[in-house]
């Protein structure tokens, strides 16, 4: 039985909860990870699921508990630790490497994938479910478990990162290139 | 020059415009590795336990070292209660020394809980007469996760007498935690069965979309864990296959088949099989047969590494001799053997046990042990052969 439900469930989805866990993640090889997890977690529950909410945004929410505690086991107590100490890490982001998928893009897309870095797990759940996943703002309500409000407001705070990194990328690689222009 | 704004519309649209990343695996592969990783145990457990081991350890050994050095007396008292502790276990007969340690601790009151720690019978892994009290032996073949083996699970099952076997072997189908224990979930099984008690047959009857015929490996652990679990757990000497009550059932390799002829298994020699990623060891029996005892030892410290099954005679388990009489096997141990009271040896030990069970064999002796306790057995003494592999409790 549980071979005819994964069968469906991943012609339904799996493409979708794929992007949704790579995005938040920024690493291929972890969302591969972590889409198993979803499976597992998904045949647990899945006499409990009695259709309260759609399948698709079940999903999910399931997905994006996965993906926060992927977030909270790579930051063991070590992480942690070494956060409270080590002040200048706060602006490193992590360095998987960008998938060729993003490389072959024009500069914009390149730009707002880094930028998206930014962006707290929240704002960035909202982000990749409205806009990549393109869930309306109800279902993406649904899968978060908060009020349609909530997901507006972190929609806008979410865009408003965004913009202010972009701006500042803007800048940096204007400034290099004028450099270029300089030393010829 | 590049525009330095950005409006909400436009961000959005680019957001839009992120390119689809796949995953390029295939489904079946993705399928395969749920089942293996479900089984994984989270990362801090083993050494969690370690440590708490260690701890133990710790606060068990500290008091009696501070002791010792401390007072004459406190240590006169101690060998007192220690040489009261060795005629305890002297006068009793048993060749298992657990219950015994009630009777000790009682006894001698705190210095009784030491040997128990290293005498509890968690460290063996077979069944035997003295656990089965009043309930019902029931032995399951489950397949491993690889579907490659079959591993006989035993378990004792408190059952009212009203019940013939079969119905108990059904009922209980459902307890097996097979998964808990790495290995495949397997029961219950998708099939009713009846007993027909005159002729000595059980008909196992099959929903017509049964999974068993899929792929040569589900047949013939389908055809062959049937086999086992009638051997097992009774006399039927033939089992009739029908599907939806239509005689006969289809399997691919096999064609229509209506009947299965039990035959006794025996002669088997037992190797180690351990789940990936779990620290349980299996006591699991060659498909083949062997034709005299020392065929089968021998074979046991090589292994069938083709099935995943390990040697089980460990080096240190060296043989000098052996002689059977009357149905008892007696060893004798070179004089170089060096056995370990560890896990390892533990079931080396009761890989012989079941080997020699499946010859005939009623005890097992060993001579000239180099050491006289092993894990919950004392080697000086008789042994009687289990009754079963691999006890896991399940009520």
């Amino acid at each position: 039985m549980m071979d005819s439900v994964f069968d469906e469930l991943y012609q339904k989805y799996h493409h979708d909860v794929f992007q949704f866990l790579f995005y938040m993640v920024r690493n291929k090889e972890q969302a591969e990870d972590l889409v198993q997890e979803v499976y597992i977690r998904v045949f647990k529950s899945y006499q409990r699921f009695e259709g309260k909410s759609s399948e698709k945004t079940w999903l999910y929410s399931i997905a994006r508990n996965v993906a926060i505690d992927s977030f909270r086991k790579q930051k063991g107590w070590k992480g942690r630790l070494l956060d409270k100490f080590d002040w200048s890490s706060s602006q490193v982001k992590d360095e998987s490497p960008i998938p060729e998928e993003i490389t072959i893009q024009n500069e914009e897309i390149k730009w707002i994938y880094q930028c998206l870095d930014y962006c707290t797990v929240d704002q960035r759940s909202v982000v990749i479910l409205r806009f990549l996943n393109d869930l309306s703002i109800t279902e993406t309500a649904e899968a978060l478990g908060w009020t349609e409000s909530k997901v507006k407001t972190t929609q806008h705070r979410a865009l408003k990162v965004l913009k202010k990194q972009m701006e500042i990328l803007n800048e940096k690689e204007g400034l290099e290139s004028e450099k270029v222009r300089v030393e010829r | 020059m590049k525009k330095s704004e950005w409006s909400d519309k436009q961000l959005e649209e680019l957001l839009r415009q992120m390119p689809k990343i796949q995953d390029h695996r295939n489904p079946r592969d993705i399928y395969q590795n749920l089942s293996i990783k479900k089984r994984k145990r989270p990362a801090w457990l083993v050494p969690g336990f370690a440590t708490a081991a260690a701890l133990l350890l710790i606060f068990l050994l500290v008091p009696k070292m501070l002791d010792g050095t401390e007072s004459s007396f406190n240590s006169a008292k101690q060998e007192e209660s220690s040489s009261e502790e060795k005629i305890s276990l002297s006068d009793d007969n048993s060749s298992i020394m657990m219950k015994k340690e009630d009777v000790a601790e009682t006894e001698n009151g705190i210095s009784g809980a030491e040997p128990k720690m290293l005498m509890t019978g968690s460290d063996k892994t077979a069944l035997y007469d003295y656990e089965v009290g009043n309930g019902t032996v029931m032995t399951y073949w489950i397949p491993d996760s690889q579907a490659q083996i079959l591993v006989p699970i035993s378990t004792v099952v408190n059952i009212d007498s009203n019940k013939d076997w079969l119905t108990t072997f059904t009922e209980s189908m459902g307890l097996l935690k097979e998964e808990e224990w790495g290995l495949t979930d397997y029961y219950p099984l998708n099939a009713t069965f009846k007993w027909d008690s005159i002729n000595n047959t059980v008909t196992v009857d099959v929903p017509k979309d049964h999974k068993y015929g899929q792929g040569s490996a589900a047949e013939t652990n389908f055809i062959n864990s049937l086999k086992n679990n009638i051997v097992s757990n009774s006399q039927v000497s033939k089992i009739k296959l029908t599907t939806n009550g239509q005689p006969g059932m289809e399997l691919g390799n096999y064609g229509v088949i209506e009947e299965i002829e039990v035959e006794r298994k025996g002669k088997q020699a037992y190797f180690f099989y351990t789940p990936d990623g779990m620290d349980t060891t299996y006591l699991v029996p060659s498909t083949d047969k062997y034709q005299d005892i020392n065929a089968a030892f021998e074979a046991m410290k090589i292994g069938q590494q083709e099935l995943g099954l390990a040697a089980s005679l460990v080096p240190s388990f060296t043989i000098k001799e052996f002689t059977i009489k009357d149905n008892k096997l007696v060893i004798t141990m070179d004089d170089n053997a060096a056995l370990e009271n560890n896990r390892e040896t533990i079931n080396s030990y009761e890989a012989i046990l079941l080997t020699a069970k499946g010859f005939g064999i009623e005890t097992v002796t060993i001579l000239n042990p180099p050491i006289q306790i092993l894990g919950p057995f004392d080697l000086s003494k008789e042994m009687k052969v289990p009754i079963g592999a691999n006890l896991h409790q399940i009520q």
